[in-house]
């Protein structure tokens, strides 16, 4: 039941404490690293756009550049020396000077006759007339094929321009270098896995893709990729490996082809990756600080509460024991005080015989005989009986009757001489021989009389106890008192030599309810209260002991005055 | 000389009687009253020079009684008896007019040697109290020469 409430208890201060700092700090990690997230990554993206615009503006200018170089040549040289199958070779020589990416230069006239060509085939006499992209350049004036394979088996693309005489329309004609061209456009590099190619209209590769993908192959993706859009636009896609990536695509300007630039999303996010694992090892590490912290803090809070409640409880088994006591003290002073009127009594019949004695013998009614010595003799005793009464009921009312602790200076050499006279008679009953020795008056200490009274009867009343269960009543039992001052403390020692205490038992002499005596003999009260009442009058009570040898308590009190 | 008469109260019958027996014996004229009321009664009708009073009665107690007796008759000397061990009820009574207090059980000489003290003392006041009267019945010759001029 107890243990219970306890352990109820327990659980609410620790749930509190761990859910109140763990909720915000765990709200304020997972907003900031969402915030951050949302910013980084937007960032990032930003970024890959910005790169992959002006590459499609590069690439762009590359494509322009051909059709410039070509338009240059033909408006250069003309139809007439362009047709020379020399002329053509130098012209090519010098168009590869300006950029490699030529593969071979052919001219065509009007009716799509292959009529000069200077490159690795054997292209020259054959007719375009019918091809779509000979119809499409004699339209628009200048052309730039797809990646094809023609006659020649192998993949390449062409540009192609018209130029108009007076008369005719005629068409030179390059092919690119596929491989050179995707050199170009795989110059973007973005991180490990970033990596940038060109899709046609239809989703076939237009240049070859490092991480898998040739030439005129269909891009998987390409169906997500190939909307219409202008400027930049950017999306996540994953591949057929699962593997997340980021893309941004670009419509080329002059050229119906889609830059697509891709890297993979953990590759982008590295940094915010990073973010978040220290962001996670911090939150981790903070919980379980903030777990321990209340781990620890409600098991202390605990422990304290209990060591309260046990003490409460002490106090209270305390206050009941304290308050039968001074019931009892109230009972005895009320005995003693209803005693003395008998013993008054008793007192003035003794009197009235001892006068009434003298007065028989004078008239000589009474013989002096040995029955007459023997009733004198009783007289004596019942007065000396009385003065005896007298005395204990007199230190009964003195003991109990001073209720109000008001500590006042005292003189321990008047106190202590009081005290062993209470308890001398029982001392000698009990066949244990009672000392005091006191320096010369006055050792002054500021206590209340009643309470060290109490104090001292105890370790007497104790020590007599160890004496009688270790010598018997026959005699050997001996009480030493003794009263010192050493510098500005009054010391009193009190030494028997009784069977000692066991190392055991050292620990817990002064802890309430301790006790050695059987069931019943003691209240397990006196030390601990002992040591209270010493403790409160700003002095200390320690205890020297030697099992088989006695028992020293030594009680230090400042002195006063 | 006049006899020393003293009265015994206490609720203790057989006390009073004892005691007012060792009294006769010893030759002092003894009365005894076994309440407050009573003591004061008597008081009305006798000339008593010491009056001992136990503190703890029934009815009207000992400081009663003795603020009583203080006011009525505040030449008679008043010795408290206590059965308590305190010095408290005495400091009481000393402060309301005892001239002294004695613990139960005491001593009947102890008890006696009280008594007479407080009777020397009465004596002593009573001597001096004759003293003033008497000088203001005898004129001083200053006041006799005044009477004549006039």
């Amino acid at each position: 039941m107890q243990e219970n409430h306890y352990f109820s208890l327990k659980r609410k201060i620790l749930a509190s404490m761990l859910i109140t700092p763990l909720v915000p700090f765990v709200l304020a990690a997972v907003v900031a690293y969402e915030h951050f997230s949302i910013s980084t990554k937007a960032d990032a993206v930003s970024k890959m756009e910005r790169i992959v615009e002006d590459h499609a503006g590069l690439v762009d200018t590359f494509l322009k550049e051909r059709k410039a170089d070509l338009g240059f040549v033909a408006e250069a040289y003309g139809y007439e020396s362009l047709s020379d199958q020399k002329t053509l070779s130098q012209v090519f020589k010098i168009l590869q000077k300006e950029s490699n990416a030529f593969l071979d230069l052919g001219i065509f006239d009007q009716a799509g006759v292959h009529v000069a060509y200077h490159g690795p085939y054997e292209l020259a006499g054959k007719l375009y007339s019918d091809s779509q992209w000979f119809n499409q350049v004699r339209k628009n004036g200048s052309y730039v094929s797809d990646i094809f394979k023609g006659f020649r088996k192998v993949p390449h693309f062409v540009i192609a321009i018209a130029q108009k005489d007076e008369d005719r329309t005629w068409v030179l004609r390059a092919t690119i270098d596929p491989y050179l061209f995707t050199e170009v456009v795989e110059k973007v590099r973005m991180g490990k896995t970033g990596e940038a190619y060109i899709l046609n209209q239809e989703g076939v590769f237009q240049t070859s893709r490092r991480s898998g993908g040739d030439l005129m192959e269909l891009d998987p993706a390409a169906e997500n990729l190939l909307t219409q859009h202008h400027g930049a636009r950017s999306c996540i896609l994953k591949d057929k490996n699962a593997s997340e990536y980021l893309y941004v695509t670009t419509w080329l300007p002059s050229q119906p082809w889609l830059l697509v630039a891709r890297q993979e999303t953990s590759d982008t996010f590295a940094d915010l990756n990073q973010a978040g694992f220290w962001v996670l090892i911090i939150a981790l590490v903070g919980g379980a600080m903030i777990s321990v912290l209340a781990f620890y803090m409600s098991n202390r809070i605990i422990a304290r509460i209990q060591q309260a409640d046990q003490e409460k409880s002490q106090l209270n088994q305390q206050l009941v024991v304290a308050g039968r006591l001074a019931e009892i003290g109230e009972m005895s002073s009320g005995f003693a005080h209803e005693i003395n009127n008998p013993l008054q009594i008793i007192r003035a019949e003794s009197a009235l015989i001892d006068t009434i004695i003298p007065d028989l013998k004078k008239r000589g009614e009474l013989q002096e005989s040995e029955d007459s010595r023997d009733m004198e003799d009783s007289l004596e005793q019942i007065k000396k009986q009385v003065d005896r009464c007298a005395s204990i009921t007199s230190a009964i009312l003195k003991f109990a009757r001073q209720k109000d602790l008001t500590p006042q200076t005292i003189d321990l050499c008047e106190t202590l001489p009081e005290v062993t006279h209470m308890i001398a008679r029982k001392a000698e009953l009990d066949g244990v021989a009672l000392s005091l020795q006191t320096e010369p008056p006055p050792i002054r200490v500021n206590a209340d009389p009643a309470q060290l009274q109490q104090v001292l009867l105890n370790l007497i009343n104790n020590a007599i106890y160890a004496m009688v269960d270790r010598h018997g009543t026959a005699g050997g039992g001996e009480l030493k008192l003794d009263c010192n001052r050493e510098g500005d403390k009054a010391v009193i020692r009190v030494k028997d030599n009784g069977g000692g205490i066991s190392q055991e038992n050292m620990e817990k002499i002064f802890t309430p309810f301790f006790s050695t005596k059987p069931v019943g003999k003691g209240t397990g009260l006196g030390l601990s209260i002992c040591y209270g009442i010493i403790e409160k009058m700003g002095g200390n009570i320690t205890v020297n002991s030697e099992p088989g040898v006695g028992t020293e308590f030594v009680i230090t009190l400042p002195a006063a005055g | 000389m006049e006899k020393l008469k003293l009265m015994l109260v206490d609720d203790e019958e057989r006390f009073l009687e004892t005691t007012k027996k060792l009294l006769t014996k010893a030759g002092y004229e003894a009365l005894t009253a076994s309440s407050g009321e009573e003591s004061l009664e008597l008081l009305g009708m006798h000339t008593v020079h010491v009056v001992v009073l136990d503190v703890k009665m029934p009815g009207m107690d000992g400081l009663e009684t003795l603020k009583k007796i203080k006011t009525l008759y505040p030449l008679t000397e008043v010795i408290m008896l206590t059965g308590h061990a305190t010095v408290e009820d005495a400091v009481d009574g000393m402060k309301s007019g005892a001239s002294d207090y004695v613990m139960k059980p005491c001593d009947i000489n102890d008890l006696l040697g009280r008594v007479e003290e407080a009777f020397r003392r009465r004596k002593g006041i009573e001597e001096r109290i004759s003293m003033a009267q008497a000088r203001s019945y005898v004129k001083s010759p200053r006041e006799i020469l005044r009477q004549k001029a006039e």
